[in-house]
């Protein structure tokens, strides 16, 4: 038989594997190696392998699955707790900032007040004015900026610990 | 799109605890055979089966129902190991992530098919596993989607996020592989 339609029947073997065939592609398979004793042979050994390769046997750690799910469980429940405190972080921000927008002029009043006691200029008390509403803001901003920075280095270093081999 | 992935969709997206769970016992065995497989290294197939199901949680609202769950699934562990062989710098798993232009495949030995004949005389299914080890990660993760997971050539090329041309030729070359890769091989 000649070399070539080996070829083909080991190429259309694998090809019936990996990506299916036509029907011609197929019964010509199937005919050529009801005829030729060595693809057969090479067909059969090529299902026997992937036989021995789906049977290769991987046994779950058994407490696997449930650790996870507490883990999962418990992770789910941090990310409740941090979104309702989310919000409320929202509201507060909201909240600081209404109050400071209408009460804006009542603290540049207050400042006028204090500018003419202490007989400031102009440009020192609109200085101070831009600090007074800056400053705390700033403030929360670098405390939340640490704070996360935190957690995202306890975390992280709490993840690369458990990968180590 | 069908009914239970609809279902399920809805259920990642409300964070379902039990239906968590229900997914986490379903498909323990399938997730943690493709990590070890991967990564060959149990401690951290167990490690990086837990991170995926963190992931499952936080991103659940991601999955969009059209595609079947155990896709999405591996893509999420997928990433997790390339992650993870970025820091640790495996060797395998870099071939994961880059396999084209790491090493050029050798091809199989002629003697191949006769090694193969001795294997299944011998019925030696430990021999196919120590072989898995022996071959690229790129190649045993498509054989494993393929032949252990049954996934369709579509679906692996969405796990990996690759054409399907490039999946059928690893699939090619991971079963000249795994032939070749058996003992009496490179006798």
């Amino acid at each position: 038989m000649s070399e070539n339609l080996h070829s083909r029947a080991q190429k259309l073997l694998a090809q019936s594997l990996v990506e299916g065939l036509g029907a011609t592609d197929q019964s010509w398979l199937d005919a050529h190696l009801i005829e030729c004793a060595e693809c057969s042979r090479e067909a059969f050994n090529t299902r026997e392998l992937l036989r021995a390769f789906r049977n290769v046997p991987v046994a779950v750690p058994r407490d696997l699955a449930a650790r996870t799910q507490m883990r999962v469980r418990l992770r789910a429940q941090e990310s409740a707790q941090s979104s309702s405190s989310g919000v409320l972080l929202w509201v507060i921000a909201v909240a600081s900032w209404l109050l400071g927008v209408f009460s804006a002029p009542l603290v540049w009043r207050g400042f006028v007040w204090v500018g003419a006691q202490l007989h400031l200029p102009k440009p020192v008390l609109e200085f101070g004015f831009v600090l007074w509403w800056t400053v705390p803001a700033l403030v929360a901003v670098a405390i939340v900026l640490h704070q996360r920075a935190v957690t995202n280095g306890f975390v992280g270093r709490g993840f690369s610990r458990d990968v180590q081999p | 799109m069908t009914n239970d992935t609809q279902t399920l969709a809805d259920g990642l997206r409300r964070r379902d605890p039990d239906l968590l769970d229900r997914l986490i016992e379903q498909y323990q065995q399938r997730l943690y055979r493709y990590l070890l497989f991967l990564t060959g290294e149990p401690a951290l197939a167990e490690d990086l089966f837990q991170e995926t199901w963190i992931r499952v949680l936080e991103r659940g609202h991601q999955y969009n129902a059209k595609s079947r769950f155990e896709s999405w699934l591996f893509a999420i562990a997928r990433h997790l190991v390339i992650d993870v062989s970025r820091r640790k710098k495996f060797r395998s798993l870099e071939e994961l992530a880059d396999p084209e232009s790491s090493q050029p495949y050798e091809p199989p030995d002629p003697r191949a098919v006769s090694a193969l004949q001795l294997l299944v005389a011998r019925e030696n299914e430990q021999a196919v596993q120590l072989s898995l080890l022996k071959i690229p990660a790129y190649y045993r993760e498509v054989l494993l989607l393929r032949f252990h997971e049954e996934l369709g050539l579509e679906e692996i090329a969405g796990v990996l996020s690759l054409p399907i041309s490039t999946v059928k030729s690893r699939l090619y070359r991971g079963l000249d592989a795994l032939k070749s890769l058996l003992p009496g091989g490179a006798a």
